[in-house]
């Protein structure tokens, strides 16, 4: 199929959750897409405005690709869950970038509100395909390509986090190494999904935490119904649905079934700060957990040094535990 | 049963007036100072917002000297100011503080109403017949307090710019609010703004003095609270200058009421429109208010627009990248101050300066 043109996609915020979906739909229908290498380096990080350390990052990405592309794809996403919405922070992110591009630069800024009634994910992107001159018919067979192809990553996820390198890991034609053999610790790494697999935010935390033995666990193993056990009983609903799956897998994950859990963050980040105290208080007033729990927080420091310090402490209050247990 | 709740501007004066003429016992916690914000620090997580922090100090204060019911007003997602209760509840559990907490719905619905309800099972076994007779009248007292408190702030920032002493409205606002405070009666409180407004309007002015106008916008705590904000309102308004906001409880109050048809309320629709330009969707809290609010003002000629959040603000971080591109389209000066709980007293005020010079220097300039 002949070419139409570049789109832009910043490695940034759910970048790291739906790469393969969107990517995918953009290809079917005849375009190229273009993704952003990342900053690597602090000087690179562009500080248009003061806000978190994701946000600033996709300001970076956004500015890295806005001379290569044709239009850059920024989804507006209010809500993707059918009750709980995303940070407030992301229903701007499409305006904020455009100003940050200052240029003329065509950004794809599509809502995603799946909280309404009659709403679904497909007629969103039925008319991002319309913004780009598919037909209906083109963009319905698109879209279900691109779930079939999402699915199927999906499948291989847990595989493809312990076995591929996290810059390896939303390349969708690299293929799973055969399985190495089973690493000591079961380790609970909990945390928005651009916490826990952009490079430049975590300085590589997973691969670090694997050259320790740990095997990594994250909450997509966990379905809807764990996660909702663990927060039902709230004297209050937390309404971001990331803020739900994170005080939910937290919860669970402390209460046993793994060797140790790790949460992520990163500086700025509201939804983390506030939920934060409340896991940390909330788990005192209930006497504690038996499960080792480390908190990092990442901001623009790019030194490792003190991250492999505490990550093999950790370990070794993990392996401690694991052999005090039997 | 004592009632306690947290201090915002001048909202202590009619919240006591409700719990007083409806005879419900509060305690009313001590005025925010130093103090009130480190015990709130010290409880809290630093990227949390100032405002988590001082209503969370006010709680532990209150509670501390014998309060035991937490009335606090409810709100909604998407920002975190809606899930404040549900961290402050588990805070001062694991501090040991015994409270019970009473939400006032934020939007009337049934299923707020509800909540209400059994939130207030066992405490209204605790109030009295006159109590609950009474509580109507309450209400209208301590509205009109607010109003009276409101009228009077607001002829106050009007005349601070022309005061020849400085300091002295300030003074005399002060002492005005503490008549109002103290009428028990509507009569007395009659007479308090009666004698309130012309204490303002009859101190020596410089008539000839054309001050600068700009607009406060930003997080509502912060704009509404001289404490979080260390006076910025007062400091401005010494400095020459005339603030206008459009922050008031009565604006907040009319809106979650739905009043919105009422011409203050409807303000707020057309800042929102404006906002528009630069902002495709309802980011919430005060975020596409303040930028809206920043576009209209500098078409109304206004010369500058002072733009207060909380350090780490949610939805006034996305304000402020794109206040700073409104104040290069419109050409109006817009200055952000993020506050925290650092010591900063000192530089808001050189910062102000700098500001108004600014301002004369444009002026000149035109």
């Amino acid at each position: 199929m002949e070419e139409k043109g570049r789109i832009g996609i910043p490695r940034a915020l759910m970048f790291y959750r739906y790469l393969p979906l969107w990517r995918t739909f953009f290809e079917r229908l005849g375009w190229r897409v273009m993704i952003s290498d990342g900053a690597r380096q602090k000087e690179k990080i562009i500080y248009f405005e003061d806000s978190c350390l994701p946000m600033k990052l996709l300001v970076t990405h956004a500015v890295q690709l806005k001379d290569k592309v044709d239009h850059l794809f920024i989804p507006r996403l209010v809500s993707i869950h059918r009750t709980y919405i995303m940070c407030p922070k992301f229903r701007g992110a499409p305006d904020i970038v455009r100003i940050a591009t200052e240029g003329n630069l065509s950004v794809i800024d599509e809502m995603v509100d799946l909280r309404e009634r009659g709403t679904s994910l497909f007629q969103s992107f039925l008319k991002i395909g319309e913004k780009l001159g598919a037909s209906t018919q083109e963009s319905k067979r698109a879209f279900r390509e691109a779930e079939k192809s999402f699915s199927k990553f999906q499948k291989d996820w847990v595989d493809r986090v312990n076995q591929l390198p996290a810059a390896k890991l939303f390349e969708t034609d690299v293929p799973l190494p055969p399985v190495r053999r089973k690493a000591p610790f079961r380790v609970a790494f909990i945390g928005h999904p651009y916490n826990l697999f952009d490079i430049d935010i975590n300085k590589d935390l997973l691969a670090l935490a694997k050259s320790l033995g740990m095997e990594i666990i994250t909450a997509d193993l966990l379905s809807e119904k764990e996660i909702n056990r663990e927060v039902s009983d709230l004297s209050k609903e937390i309404y971001w649905s990331s803020g739900r799956e994170i005080v939910g897998s937290l919860f669970h994950f402390l209460s046993g079934g793994v060797d140790g859990v790790i949460f992520l963050t990163s500086f700025k980040c509201g939804i983390d700060a506030l939920l934060q105290e409340f896991i940390k208080r909330r788990l005192k007033v209930r006497g504690g957990s038996s499960v080792p729990f480390l908190i990092l927080s990442f901001d623009e420091h790019t030194g490792r040094e003190g991250l492999t310090t505490r990550l093999e402490a950790f370990r070794d209050v993990v392996e401690q535990g694991k052999t005090d247990n039997t | 049963m004592k009632v306690t709740f947290p201090h915002l501007g001048s909202m202590h004066i009619f919240c006591k007036a409700i719990a007083e003429t409806a005879g419900i016992p509060y305690i009313l916690p001590p005025e925010t100072s130093r103090k009130t914000l480190t015990l709130g620090v010290l409880h809290s997580n630093e990227c949390i917002c100032l405002p988590f922090k001082m209503i969370l100090g006010n709680f532990i204060e209150a509670l501390q000297m014998g309060a035991d019911t937490i009335v606090m007003v409810g709100s909604g997602p998407p920002c975190r100011l809606g899930l404040y209760d549900l961290v402050q509840k588990v805070i001062l559990e694991d501090m040991g503080l015994h409270y019970r907490w009473l939400t006032i719905p934020p939007r009337l619905s049934w299923k707020a109403l509800w909540k209400n309800h059994e939130e207030t099972k066992e405490l209204r076994k605790e109030l009295s017949a006159k109590n609950v007779l009474f509580f109507p009248y309450g209400l209208w007292m301590g509205w009109k307090k607010m109003m009276a408190c409101e009228a009077l702030e607001k002829l106050a920032m009007k005349v601070r710019p022309m005061e020849l002493k400085k300091g002295e409205t300030q003074k005399r606002l002060k002492k005005a609010l503490s008549w109002v405070d103290e009428a028990k009666t509507p009569k007395a409180l009659e007479e308090a703004i009666r004698e309130g407004k012309p204490l303002l309007q009859k101190m020596e002015q410089d008539h000839s003095r054309i001050p600068f106008r700009v607009a406060i916008v930003g997080e509502l705590y912060t704009v509404m609270d001289p404490h979080i904000n260390r006076g910025v309102e007062q400091k401005l308004g010494e400095l020459g200058v005339e603030v206008t906001r459009t922050s008031w409880f009565s604006n907040h109050i009319l809106r979650s009421l739905r009043k919105n048809k009422a011409d203050r309320a409807s303000e707020r629709v057309r800042f929102f429109e404006a906002s528009k330009a630069y902002l495709g969707y309802d980011v919430g809290a005060e975020c596409n208010i303040s930028i809206g609010e920043a576009i209209l003002r500098s078409e109304e000629g206004y010369d500058g627009i002072v733009h207060l959040m909380p350090f780490a603000c949610m939805p006034e971080t996305t304000a402020s990248g794109i206040l700073t591109k409104v104040g290069r389209d419109r050409d109006i000066p817009i200055l952000t101050i993020i506050l925290d709980e650092q010591e900063i007293e000192g530089r808001i005020q050189t910062l102000l300066e700098a500001f108004v010079e600014m301002l004369e220097w444009k002026k000149r300039a035109a």
